[in-house]
């Protein structure tokens, strides 16, 4: 537990003084029944009520103190825990942002979150309320059992011979109770997984009208949901009244066997009043004593699987050193490029032997069918994978070797799939720059032919696009991803096929007033329709992760391969559209 | 970022009477034991609160009267409140549990049964994972409720009345100073208590923040770290994680000063009764006893008002949750069974589209006055390149939406006017991807009815020519499916979606056909099971094979969301309009298994 003791100490003072506070008040508190008995002892012997008063004052004022100080070490205690929570939130979110996209790929965004969100909880409950009380429980047995001796021992034992009574229900129920808590979470789990499925699957519920079949199912595993709630209920409903019941046997065999001894003369009702107000004390940490252990095994549990995030090291991160300032002078090159993606899925192909070179000012274009792995060639660039072998040169350095953080600003990438965040459009737009002009922005919004439904928009670029800008149409989305790449002016551009949503005439209006950009930019253009890449300087076609084509327009049409198909088949859909 | 997320999160107010009224609706067929375990309550207290006063009895009357057989009778009666008591208590809570959930799991059913009602336009602008929240998570913080005992805030309160009559009873003047600092302690916990409210609040809104801001970066991860935006993004998420920090500061500060005070109270009441009552024993009026359950009464007394603002945060959380259950629940179903809903028999099978006209967003028809007839036992291949409306139109036919205008006949009866279920039952709707449910091959193919016999399923896959690689399965028909049938392949997935129709037997069969590209063998399985799905039956049909329109009887072409050509292959191909270019498009290019515009646009919608 290296990196949660760091933590820990951190606060160190919090948690000492907190700790001394503690101290303070469990003293106080435990003074208070030793002068109850004084008081009684007075009254028993009738008299004098100056001493009676004397202990209440006594009494009043430690409540008062006592109350100061509590309060004081709760707060501080509490608060520790929350500065931890604090520290751990911003270095998990640190640490989340260098983690590469494979990392994501294998998570569902909704598990992480609640991951994030619980066991960050859990580790601030077993800071603050968890040190507490493990620090109160001790104390507290410790004192009121001294105490308790030098009153009278043979009373004392007496009053605790129900203990291990108690410790052993409390030992027995935790660990069912925990079994029974672990089936209960898995078989909500299962429930999930069912709707989860259930509801991705609604075209074919519905398709075949198995709506009610589905409840049904439904129904049965909500059935043993239930069940295996009650259970636990059933056994968490036993232990507190059990506890609570044996403590209260406690007062009843002090007064008992206290009574009878008073009887006999060898014992004052004042003993038995403060053996009742020790047990009185006791019944808390008693009560706590299972929830306590509870919360320091959960809040392991959870930092444990905090820590295999916060361990997870970055794959792509900064080799160092690195270099920090950079400027593309020559341009780039893949040589001799392969990949493999370590899990086959989410349409990462394998490439093999890509090899081309790009010179600054110039312009590739990628074609292929889905699949062909023309998007990977082009995530290889900022770094969002890391080749297999071979290598991305930038003016013939690996870019492996350069900063992360520089490559990146040096590219505007715009993906294929629009992500916007839910703030206003302008925000959006502006994201990749500390501050940008309102020039700058209208600027890139006219060349994305964004500015025709700005001027639609109710609050114009105020217009906040909801999460993941659900009020935007895919064609918008996509013209504001563009926007936003323009909006940072990078030397090297890369479009992947970021305007399948826009229509043909609005694409080639767009193309039209990029070109005078592109001009002086480094530019690599993926595209399922062939007007996007007919004028660029060098076109590759991809299949099944290889170059099976290249030259310019001209020299692919008259090959007469597959390109020359592909272009076939668009004029013709052209044509299609015209009808 | 994400305010509109946030917002959801604030929803509802504690005690919102018209949510505590929704909510008992759900109660209300359990209300029998419900009201028993209100009813333990009192029995509950009454034995806790007996235990003091035997404690007076025992020390005023026994030992002090040196009573031996005395002392043994109260005690033996003390035992008695003790078990009484532990009983009770355990009665209560588990009779409230037992009641909580079984309305819990009535209320998940409520909303899953809702939920399968809704339209799909409900599913295409609602996430997944929102719908599994409600049902899951919003409905454990409801049984949080239960089990923190909120529902017992009303008991705990008449506890409190009872304490202050009893110590009434037992001394007038003692129970006035002993009681004297509640007033002034009332004010100072009220004050504390509001304090923690409005902070209460504040740290929700926040916490919703965060969350919020926390789940949009990760999504958005890509963007932040292709702008290399990182340490802005990390800025703005400390600022929140800062904000909501310093409100739990303040609120775990005014959390410290209610309990502490609280606590002293209690101390500070003891030290008062002690001073007048101990004047009072010396002055023979009362014995010591009294004192003793005085001091146990005090004791007793404020554990309740320790454990409010708990229950009040409890409590606020819970209403949230249930507000936006309801909301759910509220959604309309837009698409169900007409109050008449008629079943036409004998089913014929035709099919008629009339002048129908369908809009997904107001001002841009998808379809624009579709009119065709299709005859029972006709094969028809649906044509048109993407975005032409073909999907939308099969879409339509078993109501997975409802049309703008004209109407849709299905054996002569409006679809509108049909019963829903029956409907789906005859008109058998294969969507383009074939999903398959985690579970077994079986349950796969009969969509988990248990009462389809296996010899059917058998047969059904069989003739799909899906049998050989089931059965090639270490557990057959038994074999696991993974999630979304992860471990089949395209092919075999198609094989599996086709057996399933074959199972279910529609008289209609309207199909989207997958264009996934298989390897040649598994394409002519799925081409010869394709002519034995649609043998003996009404097929419409979005054709990607060049075998299908070859056989259809009859070509529908579609384009912009008009019916352009209609006619068969040959006369279609001969008319050298929109078909004989989609030909040339779509079909005549198959065995190049190159991409074509309409499947690259597919996969990026």
């Amino acid at each position: 537990m290296g990196r949660l003791s760091r933590y820990i100490w951190r606060y160190w003072r919090s948690y000492l003084v907190g700790g001394l506070c503690l101290l303070g008040t469990a003293t106080l508190v435990m003074w208070i029944p030793w002068w109850i008995r004084e008081a009684v002892r007075v009254i028993e012997h009738g008299g004098p009520m100056r001493d009676v008063t004397y202990y209440a004052v006594l009494i009043i004022a430690a409540a008062v103190v006592q109350g100061v100080v509590r309060a004081y070490s709760r707060a501080l205690i509490f608060n520790a825990g929350r500065t931890v929570e604090y520290d751990l939130r911003n270095d998990l979110f640190a640490h989340l942002q260098k983690l590469p996209l494979s990392f994501y790929h294998n998570q569902r965004t909704g598990d992480l979150m609640s991951r994030v969100i619980n066991d960050i909880s859990a580790v601030r409950i077993m800071l603050g309320p968890g040190v507490l009380n493990f620090v109160n429980a001790p104390l507290y047995y410790v004192y009121a059992v001294a105490l308790m001796l030098s009153m009278d021992v043979r009373m004392t034992l007496a009053a605790l011979a129900p203990f291990p009574l108690l410790m052993y229900v409390a030992a027995k129920f935790r660990g069912r109770i925990m079994k029974s808590s672990l089936q209960v979470q898995q078989q909500m789990s299962v429930l999930s997984s069912h709707v989860q499925e259930n509801l991705s699957g609604m075209h074919v519920v519905k398709a075949y009208a198995q709506e009610q079949f589905q409840a049904q199912q439904f129904i049965g595993l909500n059935k043993d949901y239930e069940v295996k709630s009650l259970e636990m209920a059933k056994m968490r409903g036993i232990v507190n009244p059990i506890m609570q019941g044996i403590n209260g046997l406690t007062v009843l065999i002090v007064i008992w066997y206290g009574g009878v001894r008073v009887m006999r003369g060898d014992l004052l009702v004042a003993d038995i009043v403060a053996f009742i107000a020790y047990l009185n004390v006791l019944a808390w940490p008693t009560a706590a004593f299972g929830w306590m252990l509870s919360l320091v095994e959960r809040g392991r549990a959870a930092m444990r699987r905090l820590e295999e995030i916060l361990e997870t090291t970055p794959a792509i991160a900064n080799e160092p050193p690195p270099q920090i300032t950079f400027s593309l002078k020559q341009g780039i090159e893949f040589r001799d490029v392969s990949f493999t993606h370590e899990r086959q899925r989410n349409g990462h192909a394998t490439l093999e032997g890509i090899d081309f070179k790009l010179p600054v000012g110039r312009s590739v274009g990628l074609v292929g069918r889905v699949g062909s792995g023309k998007s990977t060639v082009a995530q290889l660039v900022p770094r969002l994978f890391d080749v297999s072998t071979g290598a991305v040169l930038m003016d013939g350095q690996d870019i492996r070797k350069l900063s992360l953080h520089e490559l990146r600003k040096m590219i505007g990438y715009v993906p294929q799939e629009p992500f916007l965040f839910s703030t206003s459009l302008k925000n959006n737009l502006a994201f990749g720059r500390d501050a940008c002009s309102m020039e700058e922005v209208a600027r890139a919004v006219q060349i994305a032919k964004l500015d025709r439904d700005v001027e639609i928009f109710s609050h114009g670029l105020d217009t906040i696009v909801g999460e993941r800008g659900v009020t935007l149409s895919g064609g918008q989305k996509q013209r504001a991803t563009l926007a936003r790449a323009l909006i940072m002016d990078p030397p090297v551009l890369i479009l992947d096929d970021c305007l399948s949503s826009v229509d043909a005439q609005t694409e080639a209006e767009i193309l039209h007033e990029l070109r005078a950009i592109l001009k002086n930019k480094t530019c690599l253009i993926i595209s399922h329709r062939i007007s996007a890449v007919k004028e660029v300087d060098e076109i590759l076609v991809l299949d099944e992760g290889q170059i099976i084509e290249r030259g310019n327009h001209d020299q692919l049409v008259r090959l007469g391969g597959v390109y020359a198909e592909l272009y076939q088949q668009q004029r013709l859909s052209e044509e299609l559209e015209q009808i | 970022m994400a305010q509109a997320i946030a917002q959801e999160e604030l929803l509802g107010k504690a005690y919102d009477f018209r949510l505590i009224r929704r909510l008992w609706q759900f109660i209300r067929p359990y209300k029998r034991l419900f009201l028993i375990s209100m009813l333990v309550l009192p029995l509950q207290q009454a034995f806790g609160l007996a235990q003091p006063y035997l404690m007076k009895i025992g020390i005023d009357q026994y030992i002090a009267g040196k009573d031996l057989w005395g002392l043994q009778t109260v005690m033996l009666l003390f035992l008695g409140a003790l078990i009484g008591e532990t009983v009770a208590i355990f009665a209560q809570y588990y009779l409230s549990m037992v009641v909580a959930q079984r309305c819990l799991a009535d209320l998940r059913v409520a909303i899953f049964s809702h939920v399968q009602k809704l339209p799909m336009s409900y599913f295409d602008r609602n996430p997944v994972g929102r719908l599994v929240t409600r049902m899951t998570t919003d409905v454990d913080v409801l049984q949080e409720m239960f089990s923190s005992g909120v529902m017992t805030l009303v008991a705990d309160f008449t506890m409190v009345i009872w304490i202050v009559g009893i110590m009434f009873y037992l001394d007038v003047e003692l129970a006035l100073v002993s009681l004297g600092l509640i007033p002034p302690m009332a004010f100072a916990i009220n004050f504390f208590r509001v304090k923690a409210r409005q902070t209460y609040r504040l740290i929700r809104e926040r916490i919703a923040r965060i969350n919020a801001y926390l789940g949009e970066a990760i999504s958005g991860m890509s963007v932040i770290q292709l702008f290399a935006r990182e340490e802005k993004t990390f800025h703005e998420f400390e600022v929140l994680n800062a904000d909501h920090r310093d409100a739990y500061h303040l609120s775990n500060l005014y959390e410290a000063a209610l309990y502490s005070m609280v606590e002293a109270a209690g101390a500070v009441s003891v030290g008062l009764l002690l001073w007048y009552g101990g004047g009072e024993v010396l002055q023979g009026i009362i014995g010591i006893g009294t004192l003793v359950a005085f001091k146990e009464y005090i004791h007793r007394f404020f554990v309740p008002l320790r454990e409010f603002s708990q229950k009040y945060a409890v409590m606020q959380s819970a209403m949230a949750s249930a507000e936006r259950i309801f909301q759910l629940l509220d959604t309309p179903v837009d698409i169900q069974s007409p109050r008449n809903a008629q079943v036409p028999k004998p089913f014929r099978g035709e099919v008629v589209f009339d002048d129908v006209w369908f809009h997904y967003q107001s001002g841009d028809p998808v379809l624009k006055g579709v009119s065709f007839r299709i005859e029972p036992g006709e094969k028809v291949a649906l044509v048109g390149a993407t975005g032409s409306g073909k999907t939308t139109t099969i879409k339509l036919l078993n109501r997975f939406y409802d049309i703008g205008q004209g109407s849709i006949k299905v054996s002569g009866l409006d679809v509108r006017q049909w019963d829903l279920r029956a409907l789906r039952q005859h008109v058998g709707v294969v969507l383009q991807d074939v999903f398959l449910f985690a579970g077994d091959v079986r349950a796969n193919l009969a969509l988990g009815d248990p009462s389809i016999p296996l010899e059917r399923i058998e047969r059904a896959a069989q003739l799909a020519n899906a049998d050989s690689f089931i059965c090639a399965l270490s557990d057959g028909y038994h074999g696991h499916v993974r999630e979304r049938g992860s471990n089949f392949s395209a092919g075999q997935r198609q094989l599996l979606s086709l057996a399933r129709v074959l199972v279910y037997q529609p008289e209609i069969l309207v199909m989207d056909e997958a264009t996934s590209s298989v390897d040649t063998e598994t394409e002519a399985l799925i081409q010869d099971a394709l002519e034995k799905v649609m043998r003996n039956r009404t097929c419409l049909l979005i054709a990607h094979r060049l075998s299908t329109i070859r056989n259809a009887d009859r070509i529908i072409v579609l384009h912009h969301g008009e019916v352009r050509e209609v006619g068969s292959h040959a006369q279609l191909m001969e008319k050298k309009g929109i078909y004989h270019r989609l030909y040339q498009l779509q079909y005549e290019r198959e065995q190049l298994k190159f991409a074509t515009p309409e499947t690259a646009l597919k996969v990026n919608a």
